[in-house]
């Protein structure tokens, strides 16, 4: 009706023009006033300039440039501003550790959850593909003398697909590598990085966290106080991943005048006892707590040495930016894991007679996972790719690390939500990650890249 | 003895390949590509043979793009010794493949020639036997199980009425199936120890391979959409939904 009626009544310009000035000369107060000429005049002028309009768009556009084909702009190519294709390496890296973490980790998650451990097995064949040797200098028989953290963190993140609590057993000793690499001094590393790399799988571990409430690793409660032998240690270290089987520890503490610092143990030191730790999640990597008592370490064990006057090598701001960005990426891992469950799990379970996937509240719920998960991404991979090229990243593997952990525990969540009942019980892998993910804001420790 | 190991690179088996707008073929543009399986499964086989002793040096062979470099790295990686990469834009087919491998055989002389049975792109399964057959050399083609014995091999194959199994004279061409062994897990450090291995390219065009009449794409198209199907309760209403669709 409404269509009809603005037809009727619609009218070119020429038109309205025309039927007004008919009006307007019939009516009796235009003669009245003497208006019909100057009316008259403005709508033969109007008319005109309606007419000039007309053999424009009458007028054809004569092609300037004859084309054999359409001619399209094509895709870029190259590191550009927003360039994140990986490597050819990085791919490669990838693959190995995509068809392992499917082939291997996934199948043996559950039952390493429930033992608290994972198989010495399947620690030793991730040994032996190098995943921890992406952070080793070529000298000492690792990859590459360039620290490229985004390959570690592409594969840690391709490892946690499997299961995060496997990958961080398979990956702690990598954080004593890298920290190692980063900061030992020459005999530090001669000592320790070729035992590492060696064809055995080391159980090697950092221990950071501390059993106290709002935990701060700036403000650590483990005090090293030195003395003439050199360094005694007091204090306690909770969520420690490979505590028992550890070979070899990192472990950080207060220096009155250094601030926080790492020190190289061994397990067999007197005053060093350790305890099986079993948390919600992370199971796998056999988490513990160390109590030191009076544990007397020479002054070789400070990693980096002490510092000789002014230079001071040692960073323990890019330390806890390195273990954030390495948690972060665990995180990724398990958060991608989950929507990759999911998305599937809602196509084909019904209720109400048609796949779940059709109500809004479940779609609108693993789209946003998607969003999040994908937002998490690229900051991480920001900050890492900072690092990388030496720029400052401590902010922004804070803010990697800070929505990791927030909405690596949201993602975990809802993917338990999505699954409904099945979410909750142990037949779905979902509430293992749900629990892991739990861990990623309280970063136990063990993985740095 | 030396094995010769023919790959090809193909899109990646989980990668769901769209058909191009124009029907000219599939999209591979930013499609992630991957060493064929079965060409996989014939590197692994390579490298137990030598190994086992069976084989002194595994060269492993591509005709393609630049990129397809990549699928060698991938086959140096998992342990052989060097490898050819014939370059061509050009789209390939069998008895071109076929060709070329001739003459790289005659260059090379190997022992044993591996390859897999098809590939998961074109599924031709064409070039290993047309290969045998151009050479003038034995074939044994699906082997799930190979075993070396001096100048003899025996190959079990997968038929349709069961296993038959094969005695064939060294040299011949062997073609790889899917159960015949499973592939090892390509190392890190392997990977980085491959890119200095020696990687010869050779232009297509100056090995002088006449590559045959070739076959002409004339159109792709993905297979039309089905329709959902109908569940019905019993045998009465089955027959009537038969009997109304005109079926029976």
């Amino acid at each position: 009706m409404a269509v009809n009626k603005t037809k009727k009544t619609r009218r070119d310009p020429m038109g309205s023009a025309l039927s007004l000035l008919t009006k307007a000369s019939t009516s009796s107060l235009v003669q009245r006033l003497n208006l019909q000429k100057p009316l008259e005049k403005v709508v033969t002028s109007g008319s005109k300039a309606t007419f000039r309009a007309m053999s424009v768009a009458n007028k054809r556009v004569r092609p300037l440039v004859n084309l054999a084909s359409p001619q399209r702009q094509k895709s870029a190519t190259g590191a550009g501003l927003f360039d994140l294709t990986p490597t050819d390496d990085q791919q490669m890296f990838r693959d190995t550790a995509e068809r392992f973490a499917a082939e291997q980790i996934r199948p043996a998650a559950e039952a390493a959850d429930e033992a608290c451990a994972t198989p010495v097995e399947l620690l030793q064949q991730a040994h032996e593909l190098g995943f921890n040797l992406i952070g080793m200098p070529e000298e000492l028989g690792g990859m590459s003398d360039e620290w490229n953290p985004v390959t570690a963190l592409l594969v840690a993140e391709t490892l946690a697909h499997g299961d995060m609590g496997i990958a961080l057993a398979m990956l702690s000793p990598a954080g004593v590598i890298n920290a190692l690499t980063a900061y030992g001094t020459a005999e530090q590393q001669g000592q320790y990085l070729p035992y590492l790399a060696g064809e055995q799988f080391v159980p090697a571990t950092v221990a950071i966290a501390e059993p106290q409430p709002l935990f701060n690793p700036n403000k650590l409660a483990t005090q090293a106080v030195r003395n003439a032998e050199g360094y005694l240690l007091n204090g306690q270290k909770s969520l420690v991943p490979l505590a028992e089987t550890a070979e070899l520890m990192l472990v950080a503490a207060e220096v009155a005048g250094l601030g926080p610092r790492l020190f190289i143990l061994e397990p067999g030191f007197a005053g060093l006892s350790i305890e099986a730790e079993p948390a919600m999640g992370l199971r796998a990597a056999a988490l513990g707590r160390l109590t030191l008592e009076n544990v007397q370490l020479p002054v070789e064990a400070m990693l980096g040495g002490e510092p000789a006057g002014k230079t001071d090598e040692f960073d323990y701001q890019a330390i806890l930016s390195r273990l954030r960005l390495g948690w972060s990426a665990l995180a990724l891992g398990s958060c991608q894991a989950a929507l990759d469950y999911v998305i599937p799990y809602v196509k084909e379970r019904k209720a109400f007679g048609e796949p779940v996937a059709h109500k809004q509240a479940v779609a609108f719920m693993v789209a946003n996972i998607g969003i999040e998960l994908d937002g998490m991404r690229l900051l991480v991979w920001r900050a890492a790719s900072r690092a990388g090229q030496g720029l400052s990243y401590q902010r922004e593997a804070y803010l990697a690390a800070l929505q990791c952990g927030e909405k690596g525990m949201e993602i975990g969540t809802n993917a338990v939500q999505l699954l409904g009942g099945h979410g909750f019980i142990k037949e779905h892998p979902v509430e293992r990650w749900y629990r892991h993910l739990r861990g990623v804001a309280l970063m136990p420790g063990g993985f740095l890249v | 003895m030396k094995v010769l190991v023919a790959i090809k690179r193909v899109v990646d088996y989980n990668v769901r390949v769209q058909v191009k707008p124009d029907g000219s073929g599939v999209a591979i543009d930013g499609v992630k590509m991957s060493v064929n399986p079965f060409c996989e499964i014939a590197v692994e086989e390579a490298m137990r043979l030598k190994e086992a002793g069976k084989a002194t040096e595994v060269v492993v062979v591509t005709i393609g793009v630049e990129k397809a470099q990549d699928q060698l790295r991938s086959a140096l990686a998992m342990g052989a010794d060097r490898a050819i990469h014939v370059t061509t834009d050009a789209q390939m087919q069998p008895l071109g493949v076929a060709r070329v491998l001739q003459k790289l055989v005659d260059e090379e002389q190997p022992g044993l020639v591996l390859m897999g049975k098809q590939a998961i792109d074109d599924d031709c399964s064409q070039t290993g036997q047309m290969l045998a057959a151009i050479l003038g050399w034995p074939q044994a083609t699906f082997a799930g199980k190979l075993e070396i014995d001096g100048d003899k091999a025996t190959v079990a194959r997968e038929v349709d009425a069961g296993l038959e199994t094969l005695n064939v004279d060294l040299p011949a061409v062997v073609t790889t199936d899917l159960r015949l062994n499973e592939p090892r897990y390509i190392k890190i450090p392997d990977i980085m120890k491959a890119k200095k291995k020696p990687l010869d390219k050779r232009p297509l065009d100056e090995l002088g391979v006449d590559l045959g009449p070739q076959l002409t794409t004339t159109k792709v198209a993905p297979p039309a959409q089905r329709q959902p199907g109908k569940k019905v309760a019993d045998v009465a209403e089955l027959v009537s939904e038969l009997k109304e669709r005109g079926l029976v």
